[in-house]
């Protein structure tokens, strides 16, 4: 009796139920949330991934009613483990954002008026197509041009696939790019990002890396970094260096505030102390490494080697005061690090987007190497793709052949792609007759989130035909001469690799959870339909019937190959790692349907086992070692930036404060947000921080002492001045923040969609050698508002 | 009779905010106008709370996920003048919507200012209507609301396993707010049961309670760092 | 005035011709005054209408400043209710001859402004249209729930209180003729001052003048308890109860003066509100005062002391935070303008006592204000955010409203009833010589006084 009446009492609503409203007459308030029609829902739920950031976490959506209503994680996944972050969850809010383009829109007026008329699918493809013959009839196939953001897996790999039957060679990507991989080219030879075993490691030194809440993957963070993996005792010890005080640095276990752009200056300070004291890794070093001792290089000069570099300039006592880091600091790092079984140094994107970017990185990633950490149990390993069954051999014909045979617009670095975007914006931009006449788009919004908003303004100006294939009117889709609008992840076939960062191929499949918005269209769809449109070299190239059964096409790759194991449990993850250890693998499907149907049932498909005996994943270098001292990097490149002498000059040369721009600009991501898209997560935008006080609104964080100096105080407007631009922001006072500067979070917009992108305050330099943008060497000042 | 309760170790916390946008989610918590949201009237039953220490570089933060305390002697019922806040017996603190006359002085009794109250109705464009929890309702303008510890999947669960015919498990009910730690920095469970990891970790030397000496009897515990 | 009105007015005694002047006669002021007053209350109930319509986002209110302008109304205006009734029947029952002009008027203000405070805690809900919820869902546990008992018996008790004394004075007008016969036969309820009723007539004020007390007591002490039943800093004291009942005496007596002021003035009753009406009441005030400074220090000096960081932070945030100006304010006008007026007595006439009121009645406001709002704002638990409070037009248009809604209803009771007791003030004169018995008695030695006096 008792239960009931407390039963009843719940269902009065105090439970939250539905049910109560619907029983309580309510005077003023309004309808409950569901449709008071339904009586049992129809109630699914489907395991994706989610496609927000790189991470590419394992997510699982809760479906009633064709209506997805909550995203949760997918403990399948080995990397996120059903954890997800803030941004995955608010998924929701893109797919249900009211904006959203509901069909083809075809540009009335003039450009960026917003004048747009409806047109139909067939309409815009067929026109689309038009564009496109008459560049290849007229033999000029490199006018067509692709600006590719969010872009990888199959849909890279499709893209590329057009664009080379096509016959261009403009595939340019908009995308996180942090230079890493060229340290891995030079020191390796092997053209890939670094990944870092985290959930073995024992040590984690991170120079600069925003672990918590931006890098690769934060869910890789999350869970390697608390002993998410089931044995709860065993949690690395994170070491946060950072110029800021991050998150990461507050949920590290001891954190190293460091002057912005002198982690090399550590790096090689720890390396002093490793050794001078002896306390590196000996045996590996003599194995694997050249370039440690003094040599005798090919022309026959003497040259120092590693050992003498750092011993004759990184004394302790220099380091720590250029760096800021005390004497003792220093030389417990480094007993630290010799003293743990596991050790891993952690190279970020602060420590790469600076103007001695390479080698800053190849400095921290030199520690890494004379402690023996690459390619062992908890240091850094060389992932490897799923392997995936290939796409078919494009057919090219002699238009495509010489189209793709032009030099891109926009040159390239010395190592790396570089930051590929500006510099075809600046190649467009600053030509007098543009090389290109058809741009197309893809999830990318360059006009707002780009460092050089003019350049491209200027781009489109000179570009005559512009297709955005997007769900929203971003800045950039309103500038277009056609819009396709792109169905969102949680309605769409697509597959994404695991990013670089984690060292276990993960092939994710994402699939539609709900049926498709009205009047969209899955841009793989759209692409096939071009191509058949197009047709000739370009059809035949791309002969799938549409990108869901591309992928499956793809899939059959993974069934083939006798290892690894569809999305499973902790125990069957372990169960399946000991087996393929052992050298056992059992086959779980004989039929590839069954197989496919579980991948799509889990969400992926995983292989957790990794060789740490292959000698291709160490150094794949002329000298089968690993080079410290790599030839590339010991010539001159013709800029004096890049005359710079390895593990010597890694500090740039760089504007000092001055009176007029006294604070130096240090712009961060801030976890919950970022980019463009995730403007659009309003649960996000009202709540973005640690402040309880800048709902919505873009802010810059100084230390008390300099806001009061400045005569601000927490809660001032004020502008952000830069030499090149300025924006609007309120003032936090951070105790965190380094009197000398100012830490500006990106990613925010203003309440009525102004933007606020520090990055257009950079002073514009680079790494010449990554062509990676310099991001902490601007200096502004702050004015009243 | 269960007690339930949760576990919440700031040394695993990441301050990721995730559990507070599950919980919106879940509960189907509407953002409020930027201009409101400026006036403090934002909704969010789970919120991270920062707490900062000193100048650069010796800064050092906690974060505290903050849900309802669901305190064993809750301040908040006892001031309702109509029980539409009360504590069942398996110590979970509710609210009854359709009865709350929106007076706020549970929301002043809290010592946790953990109540929100509906200033004006929620606010959903219709296609954002589309993406709301069908287990749980809207809340009228004019009432406070607050952390339920999920409740209504605690019902859900208890339908299940009837079904099933079997006992509860601490797995069959989990709010949405521990589910997507991916730190798994949030545990939740029944107190009382030995079986379930909250008994034990509620004992944990780093374990504390917050304003403790207020004898308001929290159930949510926290794991201190232990720098 | 019709003239024969007139006539039956001349055929009075002085007295009252005097006091029932005003029924009868309204100047062009008093209709441009009300007016006014009514266009206030007509914006107040509009704003209302707004809150109701849109909810109470439309008010300053927020999250932690839960409280504003309508629960400091609440607690002001039940606070200046106590000047009538506490006083009168204090005054009363220790047989205060002077009392006899005045008691009227300052009952008047009880039961006129308990409603107008009542209603506040109304319009501060979420939900009004449930309001009924605390009578069919009653909690005996929540102070809000015994503040609804006993506002209602504060209510009834002081409108009997103030009916049963008025009995002999509509008594007279329903026989004099001069105004609305009907209505005065149904007010005066058959009562004929004959000697068996007016003997019944004094036996029942007397009961009631020593219920009343207890209840008027409780009234400001579970108000005060409905802030200290809470854990929050600076809220949760032993000492709000008799804190807020001097209080409330406090703000009474101040706005009785202004009251007693303005009525001389506009309706001449030098004769009746006297220098010593004022000079005695400023004594009053300025006990009052030092009573107020009593408890208010030791509120403080203990949360001082105690030093707790949550306490200190509210504390803080008064004396020389965001608060300091309402709190300086109040000290001023609760403290300082009194004591320098109130302790001269070439000062405690009808103007000084008329500032002091006024300066009392605004410190008294903001001392209420100093109580709800920083603490609402300063959640205990530390790392949780300040809040701040700003009150919105609606909340200072419904404030406007309701302060303009008691001063109509005030005045325009003046011209219902006489605003000074007739009967009593006559009987005054007919008992002086008693009382010259009375006071020889006292100076008797071993006089019972102490036993006599209840
Ligand atoms: N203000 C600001 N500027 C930035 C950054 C920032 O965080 N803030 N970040 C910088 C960095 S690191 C990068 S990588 C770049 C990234 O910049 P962009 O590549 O421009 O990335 P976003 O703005 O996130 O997303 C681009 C557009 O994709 C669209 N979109 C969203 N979902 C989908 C979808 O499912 N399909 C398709 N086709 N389109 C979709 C949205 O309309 C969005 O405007 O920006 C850089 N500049
Ligand atoms: N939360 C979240 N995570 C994401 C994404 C997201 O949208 N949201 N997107 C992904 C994408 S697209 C990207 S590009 C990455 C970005 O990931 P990261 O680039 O790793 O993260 P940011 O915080 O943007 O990095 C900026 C940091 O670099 C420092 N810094 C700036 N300039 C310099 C410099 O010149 N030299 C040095 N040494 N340091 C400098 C700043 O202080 C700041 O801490 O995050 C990925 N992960
Ligand atoms: S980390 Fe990236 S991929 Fe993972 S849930 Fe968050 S946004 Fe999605
Ligand atoms: S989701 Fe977990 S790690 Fe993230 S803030 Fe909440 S409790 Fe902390
Ligand atoms: S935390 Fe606050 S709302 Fe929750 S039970 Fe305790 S007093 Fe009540
Ligand atoms: S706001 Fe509602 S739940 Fe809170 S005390 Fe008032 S009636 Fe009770
Ligand atoms: S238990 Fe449920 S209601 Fe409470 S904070 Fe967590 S998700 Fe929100
Ligand atoms: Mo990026």
């Amino acid at each position: 009796m008792k239960s009931t009446r407390r039963e009843f009492l719940w269902t009065l609503g105090g439970a939250a139920t539905a049910y109560g409203v619907w029983q309580v007459p309510d005077l003023v308030g309004p309808a409950p949330a569901g449709d008071p029609g339904w009586s049992p829902l129809a109630e699914t739920r489907h395991n994706s991934i989610c496609l927000i950031c790189p991470s590419r976490c394992g997510i699982s959506g809760r479906v009633v009613d064709e209506r997805l209503v909550r995203i949760t994680g997918n403990p399948l996944h080995p990397l996120s483990r059903g954890g997800v972050c803030p941004r995955g969850i608010a998924g929701l809010q893109t797919l249900y954002h009211p904006e959203r383009v509901t069909s083809p829109l075809k540009r009335v007026g003039r450009r960026g008026e917003g004048e747009w008329q409806p047109v139909s699918l067939e309409d815009a493809i067929g026109e689309i197509a038009a564009r496109l013959q008459t560049l290849r009839t007229e033999a000029r196939p490199e006018a067509l041009a692709l600006l590719a953001g969010h872009c990888t897996g199959t849909m890279e790999d499709l893209w590329r696939q057009f664009l080379r039957s096509f016959g261009s060679p403009n595939y340019v990507a908009d995308d996180y790019n942090d230079g890493t991989d060229s340290i891995m080219e030079v020191v390796h030879g092997i053209a890939r990002r670094p990944s870092y075993d985290l959930e073995q490691a024992e040590y984690v030194l991170s120079f600069g890396a925003p672990l918590y809440e931006a890098w690769w993957s934060p869910l890789q963070a999350f869970v390697s970094l608390s002993g998410n993996d089931g044995d709860s005792d065993r949690r690395p010890h994170l070491v946060q260096i950072d110029t800021r005080f991050s998150r990461t640095a507050a949920n590290a276990h001891e954190w190293l505030g460091i002057r912005p752009c002198t982690y090399a200056v550590l790096a090689l300070g720890i390396a002093y102390v490793l050794i001078r004291d002896e306390l590196f890794d000996t045996d590996y070093v003599s194995q694997h490494v050249t370039g440690f001792e003094d040599f005798v290089d090919d022309t026959g000069q003497p040259t120092e080697g590693y050992r003498s570099l750092v011993l004759r300039n990184y004394r302790t006592e220099e380091v720590s005061a250029q760096t800021g880091v005390p004497v003792e600091r220093i030389t417990s790092l480094a007993r630290s690090l010799a003293a743990s079984d596991a050790p891993v140094c952690v190279c970020g994107s602060d420590v790469m987007l600076s103007r001695t970017g390479l080698l800053s990185g190849l400095a921290v990633h030199s520690l890494n190497v004379i402690l023996g950490r690459v390619n062992r149990p908890g240091g850094v390993l060389v992932g490897t793709d799923p392997p995936l069954q290939p796409l078919t051999e494009p057919v090219i014909d002699s238009i495509g052949r010489a189209g793709i045979n032009q030099p891109p617009v926009g040159d390239a670095p010395p190592f790396g792609s570089g930051d590929q975007a500006t510099r075809f914006a600046a190649a467009v931009a600053e030509a007098d007759t543009s090389r290109v006449d058809a741009l197309l788009v893809y999830y990318a919004n360059p006009l707002a989130s780009s460092a050089r908003r003019d350049l491209w303004a200027l781009a489109f100006e000179k570009i005559p035909f512009v297709v955005c294939f997007s769900p929203f009117l971003d800045e950039t889709t309103r500038q277009a001469d056609l819009v396709l609008p792109d169905l969102l992840p949680y309605e769409r076939w697509q597959d994404a690799p695991a990013p670089t960062s984690y060292p276990y191929p993960v092939w994710g499949l994402s699939t539609p959870m709900v049926p498709p918005h009205n009047g969209g269209i899955h841009t793989g769809d759209a692409v096939l339909a071009l191509a058949g449109h197009v047709g000739g070299v370009v059809a035949q190239s791309l002969p799938y019937e549409s990108f869901e059964a591309l992928l499956k096409m793809r899939a059959r790759g993974l069934f083939a190959v006798a290892k690894g194991m569809v999305l499973g449990d902790e125990f069957a993850r372990r169960h399946h790692r000991d087996m393929e250890q052992r050298g056992w693998w059992l086959r779980e499907h004989n039929e590839f349907e069954p197989f496919w149907e579980d991948l799509v049932q889990s969400g992926g498909w995983t292989d957790l086992r990794y060789d740490y005996t292959d000698p291709q994943q160490l150094s794949n270098t002329p000298s089968g070692r690993i080079d410290l001292l790599p030839a590339a990097l010991r010539g001159g490149h013709g800029t004096s930036e890049s005359e710079r002498r390895l593990y010597v000059d890694v500090v740039p040369a760089e504007g000092a404060a001055t009176e007029e721009f006294p604070l130096r600009l240090l712009p961060y991501r801030i976890s919950t947000l970022s980019s463009g898209t995730l403007a659009l997560q309003r649960w996000l935008v009202e709540q973005p921080g640690i402040f309880p006080d800048v709902p919505w609104v873009p802010w810059v964080e100084v230390s008390p002492t300099t806001a009061r100096n400045l005569g601000f105080h927490d809660g001032s407007t004020v502008w952000v001045v830069s030499r090149r631009d300025r924006y609007k922001a309120r003032l936090k006072e951070f105790p965190g923040t380094a009197p000398e500067n100012v830490c500006a979070p990106y990613g925010l917009r203003h309440p009525d969609g102004g933007l606020a992108n520090p990055l257009a305050l950079l002073d514009g330099s680079d790494d010449p050698l990554i062509g990676l943008p310099s991001w902490s060497s601007t200096y502004v000042r702050l004015e009243r508002a | 009779m269960a007690r339930w309760g949760m576990v919440i170790d700031l040394e695993r916390c990441t301050g990721c905010a995730a559990c507070e946008v599950a919980c919106k989610s879940e509960n189907n918590i509407p953002t409020v106008p930027p201009d409101e949201a400026e006036m403090g009237r934002g909704i969010s039953w789970m919120r991270v709370l920062a707490h900062v220490e000193r100048d650069f570089p010796d800064t050092e933060m906690d974060s505290y996920p903050r849900p309802c305390m669901h305190c064993d002697n809750p301040p908040c019922t006892k001031v309702c003048p109509v029980r539409a806040t009360y504590i069942n017996d398996e110590g979970i603190v509710g609210q009854i919507y359709p009865r709350c006359i929106g007076c706020r002085y549970c929301g002043n009794a809290c010592p946790y200012t953990v109540k929100y109250f509906n200033w004006y109705g929620p606010e959903w464009s219709e296609t954002e209507r589309l993406h709301l929890n069908p287990d749980v309702s809207d809340r009228p303008k004019g009432v406070v609301e607050k952390c339920t510890f999920c409740h209504h999947r605690l019902q859900k669960a208890r339908e299940d396993v009837r079904v099933e015919g079997r006992e509860l498990r601490e797995e069959d009910y989990q709010p949405a707010c521990v589910e997507v730690c991916g730190s798994r920095a949030m545990v939740f469970g029944d107190l009382d049961n030995p079986n379930h990891r909250v008994a034990e970790l509620k004992e944990d030397p780093r374990s504390m309670r917050l304003l403790e000496d207020l004898g308001t009897q929290p159930k949510v515990y926290y794991l201190r760092r232990s720098r | 005035m019709k003239s024969e009105v007139a006539a039956k007015l001349a055929t009075m005694d002085a007295d009252e011709q005097a006091l029932l002047r005003p029924l009868v006669e309204t100047s062009r002021s008093f209709y441009v005054t009300a007016g006014v007053l009514c266009v206030v209350v007509l914006w107040g109930l509009f704003s209302y209408y707004t809150q109701v319509r849109y909810g109470l986002g439309r008010t300053g209110l927020n999250r932690p400043g839960y409280w504003g302008i309508y629960i400091i109304c609440f607690v002001f205006f039940i606070g200046i209710s106590h000047a009538g009734t506490l006083i009168s029947a204090i005054l009363r029952v220790s047989q205060a001859e002077w009392r006899r002009s005045i008691t009227r008027s300052a009952e008047l203000i009880t039961v006129l402004v308990i409603g107008f405070g009542a209603i506040q805690p109304i319009v501060d809900l979420g939900r009004p249209d449930r309001v009924l919820n605390v009578i069919f869902h009653a909690q005996p546990q929540s102070p809000l729930l015994w503040d609804v008992v006993s506002i209602g018996l504060y209510f009834t008790s002081c409108t009997i209180y103030l009916y049963v004394p008025m009995l002999p004075d509509l008594a007279i007008i329903r026989d004099s003729g001069i105004k609305a016969p009907r209505l005065y036969k149904f007010l005066a309820a058959g009562y004929h001052d004959t000697q068996y009723n007016h003997m019944i007539l004094e036996r029942v004020i007397r009961v009631l003048a020593i219920v009343v007390i207890p209840i008027a007591v409780s009234v400001h002490t579970i108000i005060g308890w409905i802030f200290a039943m809470t854990l929050r800093p600076m809220w949760h004291s032993t000492i709000f109860g008799p804190y807020f009942v001097v209080g409330a005496i406090y703000s009474g007596i101040a706005a009785s003066l202004i009251a007693m002021v303005i009525l001389r003035k506009v309706y001449r009753l030098e004769n009746y509100f006297r220098d010593v009406h004022f000079d005695y009441l400023g004594q009053m005030l300025l006990v009052l005062a030092c009573l107020w400074f009593y408890f208010t220090f030791a509120e403080h000096l203990t949360v001082f002391y105690g030093a707790e960081p949550a306490e200190m932070r509210t504390f803080w945030s008064k004396v020389t935070g965001p608060y300091a100006l309402p709190f300086w304010t109040m000290t001023l006008g609760c403290f300082i303008v009194p004591m320098a007026l109130m302790s001269r007595s070439a000062t405690r006439t009808p103007n000084g006592t008329l500032i002091a009121g006024i300066a009392v009645v605004i410190g008294m406001w903001l001392e209420r204000y100093n109580i709800v709002v920083p603490t609402s704002v300063n959640p205990i638990w530390e790392i949780e955010t300040i809040g701040r409070y700003l009150p919105s037009w609606v909340e200072l248009s419904i404030m406007a409203g309701t302060c303009a809604g008691f001063v109509l209803l005030y005045m325009i009771s003046t011209k219902f009833v006489p605003i000074v007791s007739i009967w009593e003030i006559k009987e005054g004169r007919a008992m002086v010589s008693e009382v010259a018995e009375r006071v020889a008695r006292y100076s008797g030695i071993g006089s019972p006084i102490a036993r006599r006096v209840g």
